[in-house]
């Protein structure tokens, strides 16, 4: 039942309407006055003269379509606001975000594929033996961590007790470092954020490669491989494995649009100046433009990410291909 | 272990039983929280919400997990912390479940243009950033417990409905519901009589799932500062922690720790059952 390739774009462009008419409506359905929520302003101090011109900056005084469709071209037109706490464009502040949380989404995820497939691979192998088992278990275990929790408990152990390590930020605060002593410092901060969302997205990719493994090995190519003499890591590298991996590819992408929203509990334990941690200081200052505008920035990196899997998978895996 | 991988049945059995075992495990822990949570008031050494201690004590006799910042006595937070995980756990997924089942059987027996349809919402469902969305709309709802149960069940629904929908769509087409078709049998009956029966299982599987998913997200939401302010979570332990640096200092021993055990015991519980349902249901291993 599967579609791949650009036939799921239709689905992509639904999911982006939706994710765009939710902002729009989310702040007019909620009970109380909408002004509030969108203008962000202390409207019970105001008097009424006030109020009507704010009314009419925001544009609520128009017909409910019409704001729909100004929104609608505001968000094309790459326009996304002005923050009512900072009073900067929001687009510039999700620029100064967007790098850091790719940095550790981007690299926790290739740390985490690594592993997972390797464990994934080998436990299929041993598949049933207690060595399997314990993998298994342990590995549902993790699947039960609260992330946040296994950041606060990582600073305490790495970066309190041990001093090893910083415990916030992405950069020592007015160190002015440059070259490579900056980029160490950028690599120190990223250590253990990186670390959690490895461990966390560890068990996702070792279950999608276990499974996936299985499956390939009770096919009939695998017992001509091995009636005709191929070695046993000849088998699991060259055989197996490579045709186990596309699902996982698919896994990973999710995992990744997974990770990426993720980050607002990651960023917020750790301080850590991305898109995460932007989206809880929003929520917690009550900024709703700038909450939208980066909820929104998630949805196009996630259909990004979807896009891009169903892009490599006939790639990876031959037998979509000829089909 | 080069036969390992070509024979299948010895592994299956042995597979078999770990799932059976973990799935005891995890009934033991779910039945110990579950105690803990309705026998709080006689568990707990205080009452959670009184300043009964002087504030940041470290673990002493009269306070064996010490004080927060406050002077509230941690151990007893912890004890009724249960209650608020374990009712929007089980309560939210009862929402996701209902939804779910609903969606799914509707879906599963109307295939053609009301299966379509409802198949393409549950897509964008499962599509949208998930984490983001809940704590944009628990932002929005304001903090209550009615809210955090409604914002993670109609999240989590999806996941369930797309499960449910593939078995009703098989068992549309045997030949009992057949039967009952041609002999004019109304839709309804048809599908109260033969598919919701034949669905129970998968569904409790999904149910118990959903769960484990349900007390991680209150937990994050509660850490986030967008729980119930008034009910005392686990995550909203953590959420004073956080604030309050504990974890910077050595409280984490006794502030941090037992409350994301606590979670943690109580989603891998609930994780643990469905496992084991879904290895009888369709063994995988």
């Amino acid at each position: 039942m599967r579609r791949f390739g650009l036939r799921r774009l239709d689905q992509y462009l639904v999911v982006f309407i939706v994710a765009v008419s939710l902002n729009f409506m989310l702040p007019r359905l909620m009970p109380g006055n909408p002004l509030a929520l969108l203008a962000g302003v202390d409207v019970g101090l105001m008097t009424p003269d006030e109020r009507a011109e704010v009314i009419r900056q925001v544009g609520l005084d128009a017909p409910l379509v019409s704001q729909f469709f100004d929104y609608w071209r505001a968000v094309l037109t790459g326009d996304l606001g002005f923050s009512y706490r900072s009073g900067r464009p929001i687009g510039e502040m999700i620029g100064e975000r967007l790098p850091w949380t790719l940095l550790i989404t981007g690299a926790s995820l290739v740390i985490s594929a690594f592993f997972g497939i390797i464990i994934g691979a080998f436990s299929a192998w041993r598949r049933g033996k207690k060595s399997d088992l314990t993998l298994l278990t342990g590995m549902i275990g993790l699947q039960s961590l609260p992330s946040f929790w296994l950041g606060m408990l990582l600073i305490s152990v790495f970066a309190v007790q041990l001093g090893w390590l910083p415990s916030f930020g992405a950069v020592t605060p007015a160190s002015d470092l440059t070259g490579l002593a900056h980029v160490r410092d950028i690599a120190e901060h990223a250590v253990l954020p990186i670390a959690t969302l490895t461990v966390l997205s560890i068990p996702g990719v070792y279950l999608t490669m276990r499974y996936s493994m299985l499956e390939v090995l009770g096919d009939d190519f695998i017992r001509t491989a091995r009636a005709k003499g191929a070695s046993e890591s000849r088998i699991l590298f060259g055989h197996v494995a490579r045709n186990a991996i596309a699902p996982v590819v698919t896994f990973l992408a999710i995992r990744f649009a997974f990770a990426f929203g993720g980050s607002v509990i990651i960023e917020t334990v750790f301080s850590y100046p991305g898109l995460g941690r932007l989206v809880f200081e929003a929520v917690s200052r009550r900024d709703y433009p700038v909450m939208q505008a980066a909820f929104l920035v998630f949805t196009v990196a996630v259909l990004l990410a979807n896009l891009l899997a169903d892009l490599l998978y006939p790639i990876l895996d031959p037998r979509m291909r000829e089909q | 272990m080069s036969s390992s991988a070509t024979t299948r049945r010895p592994g299956k059995t042995k597979s078999a039983t770990l799932a059976d075992r973990l799935g005891w495990v995890g009934a033991a822990i779910v039945t110990a929280l579950v105690v803990m949570a309705i026998a709080a008031p006689w568990l707990a050494p205080y009452d959670p919400t009184e300043r009964v201690g002087t504030p940041f004590l470290p673990p002493s006799a009269d306070h064996l997990l010490g004080t927060n910042d406050v002077g509230q006595d941690l151990l007893s937070e912890l004890i009724y912390g249960a209650r608020v995980s374990l009712t929007v756990g089980i309560v939210a997924a009862i929402v996701a479940l209902v939804l779910g089942t609903t969606i799914g059987i509707l879906a599963g027996y109307y295939p053609k243009r009301l299966g379509s349809f409802l198949m393409r919402g549950v897509d964008v469902v499962l599509t949208l950033p998930f984490l983001p969305l809940l704590i944009i709309l628990a932002a929005y709802l304001g903090r209550s417990l009615i809210n955090t149960i409604l914002v993670i069940g109609v999240l989590i629904w999806a996941g369930p409905a797309r499960v449910i929908r593939s078995q009703v769509l098989s068992l549309r087409s045997r030949e009992y519901v057949l039967a009952s078709r041609t002999m004019g049998a109304p839709d309804r009956w048809a599908i109260v009589r033969h598919v919701l029966p034949r669905t129970a299982l998968l569904a409790t599987g999904t149910f118990v799932r959903a769960v484990s998913t349900a007390i991680l997200l209150e937990a994050a939401l509660s850490f986030l500062g967008l729980g119930d302010p008034i009910q005392k979570s686990w995550g909203s332990i953590l959420f004073w922690a956080q604030a309050r640096g504990a974890f910077l200092t050595p409280a984490w021993k006794w502030w941090v720790l037992p409350p994301g055990l606590m979670i943690m015991a109580a989603s891998l519980g609930f994780a643990l059952i469905a496992f084991a349902m879904e290895e009888r249901i369709n063994p995988r291993l």
